[in-house]
């Protein structure tokens, strides 16, 4: 008797751990948001206002020497199109997409950077080789997918000029 | 005596103290990041604004498109090459432009003053006329519109940059936005624009004096691409090329 009403309890906890394990993004989600701060932008008015506004995305360089990278991924193009950044640099990437799912990969290394509307991904690295790296969508996003390419341009950290504020996605300062 | 002077000293320091954490408190809002957000288009494609601009009248558009007729042309195909063609447009494409017009985020002496003077409604209106006139015209009409021919250099340029992009510079197919193959959101079709218009408003791009394109895709492809590919993209579309597939139409 006692032990058939342990088996009937045993399985109850397992049916109810199957709700975490299957519905985890309605249940660490929204406690993930209270914990960790709100990481939604709305993917149809990145332009308007925000983080992402178009004098926003590039290169930020921060007080600690570390610098801020952001990018919009769409249908079809990274913007900004080519980046400028310091070699041996912690660079904090912080990418967010337009319309649909991107997937940033940097050739020659193992990074992905899913990029997905409505939330900012995040991603920390840093380049030791100087030099340019392509950056491709690996995620198949339309009929203009595989030209969506772009790049970092690596330069030494001592010739990293002083962005002014309207110049930071651009490859063409130094 | 001296009670009184230890009063007034004080005020002086309250006094200054006032002045300088006033002066600091107004370097440090300075020395903050200042810039102002540089928005490209108060348009965004939200439900509502799709909704909104795809609610016109034709009829009463017909009638407010007259004052168009001069320069765009009495069925919407323009006689002036510089001008462009709004027949069949998307109606995304030419409310967002006027909008666009309205707020002086894009730059026309002409198309300013008269988005201004229209209300919203007449801009649905208008737009909603404009999107319902026929692409293909009788073939009895003799009528002569700007056309170019490309050269076989330029129309080889073009129809790949039109079909495949260039996918070493990143510069992504023409149709997988701008038709026939696909369309984005708020996307004119280019498929019967006047060569020297879509020329003008690459160039324009390319130095940033059009940039009311929403996350910057027009600005970064017109500034990869050379002066020849542009120059080839224009009298490829001002030809008509563009109908079909780059890929099938066998201009190569």
């Amino acid at each position: 008797m006692n032990w058939r009403k342990a088996k009937i309890f045993l399985l109850t906890v397992l049916a109810l751990s199957l709700i975490p394990a299957t519905r985890f993004y309605q249940i660490d989600e929204p406690l993930l948001r209270l914990l960790r701060g709100s990481h939604h932008v709305d993917p149809l008015a990145l332009h308007l206002s925000g983080e992402f506004v178009e004098n926003n995305l590039g290169t930020e360089q921060n007080g600690d020497g570390s610098v801020t990278v952001r990018m919009i991924g769409q249908q079809y193009l990274f913007v900004p199109h080519c980046i400028l950044v310091p070699a041996g640099v912690p660079v904090h990437l912080r990418i967010t997409s337009a319309d649909i799912v991107h997937s940033l990969t940097l050739n020659g290394t193992d990074y992905v950077v899913k990029t997905l509307p409505g939330t900012v991904s995040v991603a920390e690295l840093q380049f030791s080789r100087v030099g340019e790296y392509k950056t491709v969508c690996r995620e198949f996003c339309g009929a203009g997918h595989y030209a969506m390419r772009s790049g970092f341009k690596v330069v030494p950290r001592d010739q990293f000029p002083a962005l002014r504020a309207d110049e930071r996605g651009n490859c063409a300062v130094q | 005596m001296r009670c009184n002077k230890r009063l007034r000293s004080s005020r002086r320091n309250l006094a200054l103290f006032v002045v300088l954490a006033t002066a600091l408190g107004s370097f440090v809002l300075l020395a903050s990041d200042t810039a102002p957000e540089r928005v490209p288009s108060f348009v965004a494609w939200t439900p509502e604004n799709i909704a909104v601009a795809s609610s016109g009248d034709a009829f009463r558009g017909s009638l407010l498109a007259k004052r168009c007729e001069h320069c765009h042309g009495v069925e919407g195909f323009s006689q002036m090459a510089s001008t462009p063609n709004l027949a069949g447009m998307n109606r995304l494409a030419i409310w967002k432009q006027l909008q666009d017009f309205r707020a002086h985020k894009r730059r026309s002496q002409v198309m300013e003053s008269i988005a201004e003077s229209l209300s919203s409604r007449d801009v649905v209106d208008v737009v909603s006329f404009f999107a319902e006139l026929p692409v293909f015209s009788d073939p009895q009409d003799n009528r002569v519109f700007p056309g170019m021919q490309p050269g076989a250099m330029h129309a080889t340029i073009a129809s790949h940059l039109v079909t495949f992009g260039d996918g070493e510079r990143g510069i992504p197919p023409c149709q997988a936005c701008h038709g026939p193959v696909a369309y984005k959101i708020g996307v004119p079709p280019l498929a019967n624009q006047n060569g020297d218009y879509v020329l003008n408003q690459l160039e324009a791009f390319a130095d940033g004096s059009r940039a009311n394109d929403i996350n910057l895709p027009m600005r970064t492809i017109a500034g990869l691409l050379s002066e020849d590919e542009r120059k080839a993209l224009a009298e490829y579309y001002g030809a008509g090329l563009g109908l079909q597939p780059a890929g099938a139409s066998g201009t190569k």
